[in-house]
């Protein structure tokens, strides 16, 4: 019984100290072999601005569809297509907004 | 002023004034077709040079976007932006938000494929994919002064070369145009000196032989018509004196000499003297004795006969005319209908005339002011309408 409760409270501040990002982007991608990164310079790629990019993923994770994904066929195969989002628009845009952070291009170029 | 002096005529100032307003019109014209023209040739040039460094400058580009290309693939490995001596760069990503740049000049003209900034010559293209987000690669090399200098050289000579062939023409066209007032005037001229030559012998036989007749044996109706005659006969020798000075005026010789002006005017004012009664004009003469003033008699009296006669002519009826003379000026001033500010202005146009109800030719005060100009008289009109006229000559 104490050993749940320790465990619920330990849970509990882990998630209180994990960000939106590392608790519903992550958390999930970890388990595939293709690191998260990879999908951020693919949507780089085609979507160029800060806004499209985001713009793009916001729309792809509230409504993912095969037109709309960015990776190759062969990756969508294998692994499918995502579920929905269960995010609301402000999580959903927190969320892109570490993402972005975490992995553009602006002042990083040496 | 040299075309209008070539074309030997006699111009007056508003002429003058038009063919000068005519002249840089022209010139101003020239001027702006030759700026136009060198501005053509700029941009020519400077399109070619643009068009020899972008064959340059695209390879320099495609060079970047491989390994632009290959920085994005290996981003994750490291993050060194490709540089080159070569040339500078930058990109930017859909919005033109800078990306990263190492230009030495970084006012960037997205609409444009190629051009000039701040001594550098920018080449912008776009990579098959948005490397790294980039949309915009822009390449940046220096710009090559040598053509420019080419072209202003160039430019120099020609427009140099350009306005002297064009002011030659202008100065062809302008003879063009004054030939036919050139023609009226000479036209005019030679009638009146056809008229002058045919009018000297009738009209100085009048005049003698009126002189000639003792008027105090006549009795008093024929000595009224007599002096009727007198009038008529001394204007028209002044008119004929008018124009003959005029027609010769140029081959007239001065005979300068100390002259009484005192009994000059004296003598004039006598002349007149008939003129003025007939329009019962008095005379009201403060003349100070044994004024002297070196100058030919014969010009000097007719500068005072056109004065006087103008002040007759344009004064009312019963008016009076003041001749005033001391050391160092004479005025002459009538009680006429005086003259606007505008008619004061062109006085001393030839054939210019005010008021057509007086008879004339319009030269008078043209002539006025020939003498006076050649012995630097300085000659100022006041007048107030309904007033009268006041000239003040001065010495």
């Amino acid at each position: 019984m104490v050993k749940k409760i320790i465990f619920s409270i330990l849970i509990f501040f882990v998630s209180l100290n994990a960000n939106i990002y590392e608790s519903n982007c992550v958390s999930c991608h970890k388990k595939l072999p293709v690191t998260i990164d990879k999908y951020f310079y693919r949507y780089l790629l085609k979507y160029s601005s800060e806004s499209n990019v985001k713009n793009a993923m916001l729309e792809y994770m509230k409504n993912p569809t095969k037109d709309k994904t960015i990776m190759p066929e062969a990756f969508i195969l294998r692994f499918g297509i995502k579920k929905p989002s269960n995010l609301s628009n402000k999580q959903l845009k927190e969320a892109l907004d570490i993402y972005w952070n975490e992995y553009k291009v602006f002042g990083k170029l040496k | 002023m040299l075309v209008l002096k070539n074309l030997d005529i006699d111009l007056f100032r508003s002429e003058k004034k038009t063919l000068l307003g005519f002249f840089s019109l022209y010139t101003i014209l020239c001027i702006v077709i030759l700026i136009f023209i060198s501005y053509l040739y700029y941009s020519f040039q400077k399109d070619l040079m643009l068009q020899e460094q972008r064959v340059k400058l695209q390879e320099y580009s495609s060079d970047f976007v491989f390994r632009l290309k290959d920085l994005h693939i290996n981003f994750d490995k490291y993050k060194y932006y490709p540089r080159d001596e070569k040339f500078k760069s930058a990109i930017y990503d859909s919005s033109k938000k800078r990306i990263f740049s190492t230009l030495k000049s970084n006012e960037i003209n997205f609409d444009k494929v190629i051009y000039i900034t701040d001594d550098k010559i920018h080449f912008i293209t776009q990579p098959e994919s948005y490397y790294l987000g980039t949309k915009y690669i822009i390449i940046e090399i220096p710009e090559d002064k040598a053509w420019l200098e080419n072209v202003y050289s160039f430019l120099f000579y020609f427009v140099f070369i350009a306005l002297f062939f064009m002011l030659i023409l202008g100065y062809f066209l302008l003879k063009l145009f004054l030939k036919p007032m050139k023609d009226a005037l000479y036209l005019l001229d030679r009638f009146i000196k056809d008229t002058t030559h045919e009018l000297n012998t009738p009209v100085s036989t009048i005049v003698t032989n009126i002189e000639m007749i003792k008027k105090a044996s006549l009795d008093e109706k024929l000595s009224k018509k007599i002096n009727r005659i007198d009038i008529g006969a001394k204007t028209i020798s002044n008119i004929y004196d008018d124009l003959t000075y005029l027609t010769l005026n140029n081959k007239i010789i001065s005979n300068n000499k100390n002259v009484n002006l005192s009994r000059l005017i004296e003598q004039r004012v006598e002349y007149f003297h008939t003129l003025a009664n007939a329009k019962r004009i008095d005379f009201v003469v403060n003349i100070k004795n044994d004024v002297y003033l070196f100058i030919d008699e014969k010009k000097l009296s007719k500068l005072l006969d056109n004065l006087l006669s103008n002040a007759i002519k344009y004064n009312k009826l019963s008016g009076v005319i003041k001749v005033t003379l001391n050391e160092k000026h004479l005025s002459i001033q009538d009680s006429g209908k005086g003259m606007s500010k505008h008619e004061l202005e062109n006085l001393f146009i030839r054939y210019k005339r005010f008021d057509s109800s007086v008879g004339g030719f319009g030269i008078g005060l043209s002539i006025v002011s020939l003498i006076a100009k050649e012995y630097e008289l300085d000659i100022k009109f006041t007048s107030k309408l309904d007033k009268g006229t006041k000239v003040i000559i001065t010495w």
